[in-house]
């Protein structure tokens, strides 16, 4: 009997301390820095244009592939202002399909896609999580300003093919 | 005209006992949620009106507006008849329960005897409703509901007749009245731990709640019914709840008496008393929910029959004897005492003989190495 | 006439109860139908399949990076163990050298998910015996472990941390000071756990001499892991045979002697307290370092087939893999633990009762998304 003595005990104890929960929707837990939220783009304020140059890699290498990209020339390399000779036209991510795995960051080359801390994305239809070109770069620049994000390497001069 | 005065009153007075055991029965499902919220270290119900307050009614108004189910092939009419007979007895067991010294609806000279009556009534409630059903998983819960609450009535009639022979009487009033001097808790600490283990068995309560069993038999025999008809199991089950605690305190704590309080001041103060020292009972009932696991069905009948039973008849005995003999008083609670003491440690002697505790060692293979870090 | 009338048996009929794939108590989706004389289980017929994936087909269509994601979703309790157990199957076929950095943080992490997966045993079996609260504490502990996992690898469940050749990146600086006050509140939370259940006379009714497994049914199902061990067969493949770093460790297996559901419980009980011995160790003993060998993307291993195993917190799980020179694999076969402790459910439920079938099923712990992959 005295283990059930002692059960009544721990409980009795446990009633004595501060619960430990958060309310949501009023008190958020707060979110690691590293926390990795859904994919958004980057961008380069200096030159006022994305990151992204729309080469596809990520594309490619999504293992659900949820993202569509298209490229284009881009007018401002043509001008003489941005090293970048192609720049994505449009893009679209698909929250639903997404599994927020990471690895479209990894494959990046250009350092334009980063995990945002973005995780209260829900929609009332099945295909209506989707984002376009805008949606994402909006959702990048609050990402930039809340994290002061610097890209991990220089903005590469490449072609707008990368070679993997 | 004296007649129609009489029959109003007394439908006045049964219409009042509802509401106040409705707005009993709501207070203690925001009790119970909250309390046990606190012991798993959480918030119970936090967003329906301050501090969720206005949670049960909440689950009131979902329940009654919740779609009545009906299978097409239930008994129709013992689907129907099931929750009342479950709901009624337990109704009208709070017809003779006094909460101050003055305040009760009728008081009964056989008060007691009413009151044992009645609750057995609704296990064939419970048998109906799991019949009825044409669920297995219904029929199970049923079966099991009656053999526990059967089996259980006896310790718990035992446990009443050793406080109505000490207090030579079976009115409830008089059974308050004769606590003056001291509560029959200290007299009877056995008494009261049969009354209070048969009662938590008799409402259904962890550790003995295996026919709602929630992790197996989803329900027992509610599983079939939901909204309105489940609504008043539901109620029936905290009437309940609340009546067994308040007998606790009216055989076994002295009621709505406090050392102190005398005169006029009783039937007022009185009814504070009675509340707090019931829901005093009613978080220990809680609180045995929040900790321990359910005892299977035939461990559930053994613990009845094998220990509980002879433990109360050893109880009518000895309180046979305190009275023919006179013994004085700390006598009685000197031998319960000893009992209690003494049956637990032999069952835990017992248990440690046949099942050795310690059967998990840890092992550590001779020949591992432990190679350091380069 | 007397005597034939009492030789007459009694005639009763059996009730078929399905116990489906919605149940509260059943750890996934999966489904057994009983057939019950009265309350006592007269025979079992399990059904599985409600969660397959496809993922080993899939496999044959992801280059290896991608193939990590699909790893962690198996057994969605213990994810980093899966991952380390398909990236050393790789390093094993490409003669891969992890760096010693890589594998302390490795062997750190599988540990704690280890502790991770064996509370949520803990919560879950009290639950399957009706205690409610145990559940809560060790969900509340099981949190503090998540946020660490989010702090070290961007997120709570399906890390994809562990990579091929080591690990994504390193640990954040505070890493140790926060480990080591995690363990402090682990080992507390576990001594509640502790008191609140594992001596309870009602739950020792419940689980003692309740679904008897002998070591020689054990081994002759294949069973591995601490279900194994309950059964007093003292193997773990941490110690037969060590992989990775788990011999610089000094650490001991618990070992049962009866295999019934206390046995199966309380192993798990002392194998977290194994496991924090072995997190403090090499929180002690991390060396500085890289922490990955870096490797091409498109990975390329040479042709051949390997078989790893690796000691997940329900077993043995091993991966067989046949690689034929492309950047996709010709086959990944994986072995899963819960599929073979699952096995034994027919021996162990006949002739027990109904609640006593919740409380067996719940002791072995088994997880849907491996049994079915």
């Amino acid at each position: 009997m005295l283990g059930n003595l002692k059960g009544l005990l721990v409980t009795l104890s446990t009633m004595l301390r501060k619960p430990v929960t958060y309310q949501y929707p009023k008190e958020h837990k707060p979110i690691e820095s590293r926390y990795m939220g859904f994919p958004v783009l980057m961008w380069d304020s200096q030159i006022s244009e994305p990151y992204c140059t729309g080469c596809m890699v990520c594309v490619r290498y999504c293992p659900t592939q949820c993202m569509t990209a298209v490229m284009k020339d881009n007018p401002l390399h043509a001008e003489g202002v941005s090293k970048r000779r192609k720049i994505v036209d449009s893009f679209e991510i698909n929250f639903g399909r997404c599994i927020v795995c990471g690895i479209c960051v990894d494959v990046c080359n250009f350092d334009a896609i980063e995990m945002s801390h973005e995780h209260e994305l829900s929609k009332y239809a099945r295909n209506d999580n989707r984002s376009d070109l805008t949606r994402l770069l909006e959702m990048g620049r609050n990402y930039q300003e809340e994290t002061g994000w610097e890209p991990k390497t220089n903005a590469k001069e490449s072609e707008g093919e990368a070679s993997s | 005209m004296s007649l129609i005065i009489d029959v109003g009153m007394r439908i006045s007075l049964i219409l009042g006992l509802l509401t106040g055991l409705s707005v009993v029965v709501l207070s203690l499902v925001w009790v119970e949620r909250k309390f046990l919220g606190r012991i798993q270290m959480r918030m119970g119900p936090m967003v329906v009106g301050p501090y969720g307050l206005l949670q049960p009614v909440a689950d009131a108004i979902k329940l009654v507006a919740k779609e009545d189910l009906l299978s097409p092939w239930v008994d129709r009419i013992v689907y129907w008849v099931a929750p009342l007979a479950v709901f009624i007895p337990s109704f009208m067991i709070w017809v003779t329960i006094p909460i101050s010294r003055d305040i009760v609806i009728r008081n009964m000279d056989m008060g007691l005897f009413y009151i044992i009556a009645f609750s057995v009534l609704s296990i064939v409630g419970l048998v109906a409703a799991g019949w009825a059903s044409s669920n297995k998983y219904a029929v199970l819960g049923g079966f099991r509901a009656a053999a526990q609450l059967i089996s259980y009535e006896i310790p718990l009639i035992m446990a009443v007749l050793g406080v109505a022979m000490l207090a030579q009487s079976l009115n409830l009033q008089e059974i308050v009245n004769q606590q003056d001097t001291y509560v029959y808790a200290l007299v009877q600490p056995l008494g009261l731990l049969i009354f209070f283990i048969a009662g938590l068995a008799e409402i259904g309560r962890t550790p003995f709640d295996i026919h709602p069993a929630e992790s197996e038999v989803v329900g027992g025999p509610f599983v079939e019914y939901s909204g309105a008809h489940w609504s008043i199991f539901f109620l029936a089950e905290y009437i309940n709840t609340f009546a067994i605690a308040a007998l606790t305190v009216l055989l076994f704590l002295g009621g709505w008496l406090l050392p102190g309080l005398s005169g006029g001041a009783i039937t007022t103060v009185g009814i504070f008393v009675f509340f707090a020292k019931t829901y005093l009972v009613i978080l220990v009932i809680f609180w045995f929910r929040g900790t321990y696991p359910r005892l299977r069905i035939d461990q559930l009948m053994s613990f009845g029959w094998k220990m509980l039973v002879p433990l109360s008849f050893i109880n009518i005995i000895l309180t046979g004897c305190y009275m023919f003999y006179g013994w004085p008083a700390w006598l009685m609670s000197i031998i319960s005492v000893t009992i209690l003491v003494s049956v637990f440690w032999l069952v835990s002697k017992r248990m440690n003989n046949t099942k050795k505790e310690y059967t998990v060692h840890i092992y550590k293979p001779e020949s591992s190495e432990v190679k350091n870090a380069g | 006439m007397v005597d034939q009338d009492i030789n007459k048996k009694l005639d009763t009929v059996q009730m078929m109860v399905n116990m489906g794939p919605q149940h509260p108590s059943t750890h996934g989706v999966f489904r057994m139908v009983l057939a019950v004389d009265g309350e006592r289980i007269v025979d079992v017929e399990p059904h599985i399949g409600y969660l397959h994936r496809g993922s080993e087909k899939l496999c044959e269509g992801e280059i290896y990076v991608q193939i990590v994601t699909l790893f962690d979703r198996l057994d969605y309790l213990s994810n980093l163990n899966n991952e380390m157990v398909f990236c050393r199957a790789v390093e094993k076929l490409m003669d891969l050298e992890v760096p010693e950095r890589a594998e302390y943080i490795r062997v750190i992490l599988c540990e704690l998910n280890r502790v991770a997966s064996h509370l949520l045993f803990i919560g879950t079996f009290g639950l399957d015996v009706g205690a409610m609260t145990p559940s809560m504490y060790m969900f509340r502990d099981r949190e503090k472990i998540q946020s660490l996992f989010e702090a070290v690898t961007g997120a709570r469940m399906m890390h994809n941390y562990i990579r091929i050749g080591g690990i994504k990146n390193d640990v954040p600086e505070d890493f140790d000071q926060r480990m080591r006050s995690l363990i402090v509140e682990l080992k507390k939370g576990l001594e509640e756990a502790d008191k609140l259940l594992s001596f309870n006379e009602i739950f020792l009714a419940r689980t003692k001499n309740i679904g008897t497994m002998s070591a020689k049914m054990a081994i002759e199902y294949g069973v591995s892991g601490p279900s194994l061990r309950a059964s007093g067969v003292p193997i773990d493949i941490r110690k037969d045979h060590p992989y990775s770093i788990y011999d610089r460790f000094d650490f001991g297996i618990p070992i049962g002697e009866v295999g019934d559901c206390w046995d199966r419980y309380y192993v798990r009980l002392e194998e977290v307290r194994q496991s924090i011995s072995i997190m403090e160790q090499a929180l002690d003993q991390l060396p500085d370092g890289d922490t990955i060998t870096p490797t091409r993307f498109l990975l390329r291993p040479p042709k051949g087939e390997v078989y790893v195993r690796g000691e997940n917190p329900r077993g043995e799980i091993g991966v067989y893999m046949i690689s034929d020179g492309t950047d996709k694999p010709y086959r990944v076969k994986v072995r899963p633990p819960s599929f073979c402790n699952l096995m034994t459910i027919k021996d162990l439920l006949i002739d027990t009762y109904i609640a006593d079938a919740v409380v067996i099923l719940g002791s072995l712990d088994i997880v849907l998304g491996e049994v079915d992959r």
